[in-house]
């Protein structure tokens, strides 16, 4: 039995908690970053099944840049990426998941609160069937 | 925090060079009604010989007028307002003609002899309209010298005299003379001091007022960056502890002691609140739609139907009917911000529902109007009484009705609406009965306002 890795990049570490929780109660492995950088140099050094890419970090869009340094290398690129908003940007006035997301090389966008059985889910719908 | 505000000497005279282009307009028009006086007066006057005018040369200088007047509108209509300086410097130009133009009417029409020499007055009124201190009294001098080289240039034989009272009054004697002057130099310098001393008040009044009004917009800013920032602080710890709980409730729920379960539930609830809070405060206080979602064509019977879909399940609850009416055939399609459109149809629309009466219809009306689109949603729900109508804009107010109906709602999904539709440059209306339901009608242009060079802050 491989066990499956998600990688966090977070820098709220309480909902990184709340997140391993419940992710491994689905035999899920998890691991965490709390910047970008960290989190792009972890996800080449362990390469995770899938990520999961908090936007608003130091900067208000560390999220989509660490979405397209992991596109861009070979060992990351094809690892599959949920990136989740921060609340109160669902509207789209920032980015636009409809038009954006053509540009943006990401799987699914999850809105905060993160609900625990959307997450599952979404994690679920992503995750490589084979590793 | 207040904004350096320094007002320039110009600013208080006049907005702007084209606003003194409005002005001057109207003493253009002013002017063509000198002309027509000038005209019937010799007409009448001369050509009946009730006062023995000079016809042919009184007629020559209101035709003068006339022309020099066309000039003036000519240019206004042709030529852009330019610089203040230069418009001004017009302006001037154009009140020296008029008095030097008054001044050989004057001579035509018996010069100290006739009671209308005031005329001038006039003029240094509507100086003291356009300039300032000096620049009055400067107006004033020319007049007070022109009107004085004329009688004196009449009295020294160096002019012509034409009667007008008979050859022989008192109006050749020098002391009636003297006086005469005497009276015009202190009615024309009085008249200038006073006309300044009252426009300077006025413009001390309006600048206050420019200065009081950036403060207001300053104000406005500052409480709008207060609310992003709050709600900025408050959105992860807020999210961050409902997804928590929802995670407890999720995972060990079935493990939980009843009254436990129930307190999270009810913690979740509120948390829920919260974050419904925090999500309007940020549409609210997110300015410049249209620089961050460019206008596109967007088909507002399409937005409309959305909008209806995603309040199906609240609607169905309470067994409300969603009805939409609107063209199929895309004519309902304006350009406009997409994202702001759906956020005041959804607002709307989950407004309506919220409040309506159980098993009463929504309606969504989208229509076609001459220079844009119409969007009206109605219910047939509590309604708002007609003293609380003008305040449910206000952000955070909430009916007592509302209140009573239900805990959920923010009291910002009005203002929010209202700060949109102005955004695109569209109108909002409330029109509600008590007990009969709400329409709100929104109406939209084809175009949205150009976006201005500067704004809210991103």
């Amino acid at each position: 039995m491989s066990e499956r890795t998600v990688l966090v990049i977070d820098d709220d570490i309480d909902l990184v908690e709340i997140i391993r929780v419940t992710l491994e109660r689905e035999k899920l492995k998890v691991i965490d970053a709390q910047n970008g950088e960290r989190g792009f140099a972890l996800a080449k050094e362990r390469r995770p099944d899938l990520v999961l890419l908090d936007v608003m970090m130091n900067t208000v869009d560390e999220g989509f840049q660490v979405a397209y340094q992991l596109r861009g290398e070979p060992l990351t690129k094809d690892i599959p990426i949920i990136m989740m908003s921060a609340v109160g940007e669902r509207t789209g006035f920032t980015f636009d998941k409809g038009r954006d997301a053509e540009f943006l090389p990401v799987s699914e966008f999850l809105e905060k609160p993160v609900s625990p059985r959307r997450l599952v889910d979404l994690v679920r719908k992503h995750l490589p069937t084979t590793t | 925090m207040r904004p350096e505000l320094t007002l320039t000497p110009e600013a208080s005279l006049f907005v702007s060079a084209s606003s003194l282009r409005h002005r001057l307009d109207w003493f253009n028009r002013l002017r063509w009604g000198a002309v027509a006086v000038l005209l019937a007066a010799v007409t009448v006057l001369g050509g009946f010989t009730i006062i023995p005018l000079p016809v042919g040369p009184t007629l020559g200088v209101a035709g003068a007028l006339a022309l020099m007047n066309l000039g003036y509108v000519v240019r206004n209509r042709l030529l852009p307002a330019r610089s203040i300086r230069t418009e001004i410097r017009l302006v001037k130009l154009e009140m020296a003609c008029d008095l030097v133009l008054l001044t050989i009417i004057l001579n035509l029409t018996g010069g100290v002899e006739n009671p209308f020499l005031y005329v001038y007055v006039l003029h240094v009124v509507i100086a003291a309209l356009l300039f300032k201190g000096r620049e009055i009294f400067q107006m004033a001098w020319l007049a007070i010298g022109l009107f004085t080289g004329e009688v004196l240039g009449e009295h020294l034989g160096l002019l012509r005299h034409h009667h007008l009272l008979g050859a022989s009054t008192l109006t050749h004697e020098t002391r009636y003379i003297v006086a005469v002057l005497g009276s015009f130099w202190f009615v024309m310098l009085s008249g200038a001091f006073v006309s300044a001393s009252i426009m300077r008040h006025n413009r001390a009044i309006k600048d206050e007022l420019v200065v009081r009004q950036a403060e207001l917009l300053a104000a406005d800013i500052a409480t709008r960056d207060f609310f992003r920032f709050v709600t900025h602080e408050v959105k992860s710890p807020v999210s961050t502890a409902r997804s928590a709980i929802e995670a407890t409730l999720e995972l060990h729920g079935p493990e939980l002691a009843p009254g436990a379960r129930d307190l999270l539930e009810r913690a979740q609830g509120r948390l829920d609140q919260a974050t419904e809070m925090v999500k309007d405060l940020a549409d609210l206080t997110r300015t410049g739609v249209l620089r961050h979602d460019p206008p596109a064509p967007v088909d507002l019977a399409t937005v409309a139907a959305r909008a209806l879909d995603e309040q199906r399940e609240p609607a169905a609850a309470t067994g409300q009917r969603l009805v939409l009416q609107a063209p199929t055939d895309g004519s309902a399609t304006v350009t406009t911000s997409a994202s702001a459109v759906a956020k005041i149809l959804g607002n709307l629309v989950s407004n309506a529902v919220r409040y309506n009466r159980p098993g009463g219809p929504v309606t969504v009306t989208v229509a076609r109007l001459a220079d844009g689109a119409r969007l009206e949603v109605a219910d047939e729900g509590i309604g708002i009484a007609p003293e609380e109508q003008g305040r449910v804009f206000d952000e955070f107010y909430r009916t007592a009705a509302a209140q009573q109906r239900t805990g959920l709602g923010t009291g910002l999904g009005l203002p929010i609406v209202h700060r949109l539709v102005h955004e695109l440059g569209g109108a909002v209306v409330l029109r509600s009965a008590v007990g009969q339901g709400t329409t709100v009608t929104v109406d939209l242009p084809e175009q949205p306002p150009p976006v201005a060079g500067q704004g809210g802050a991103t």
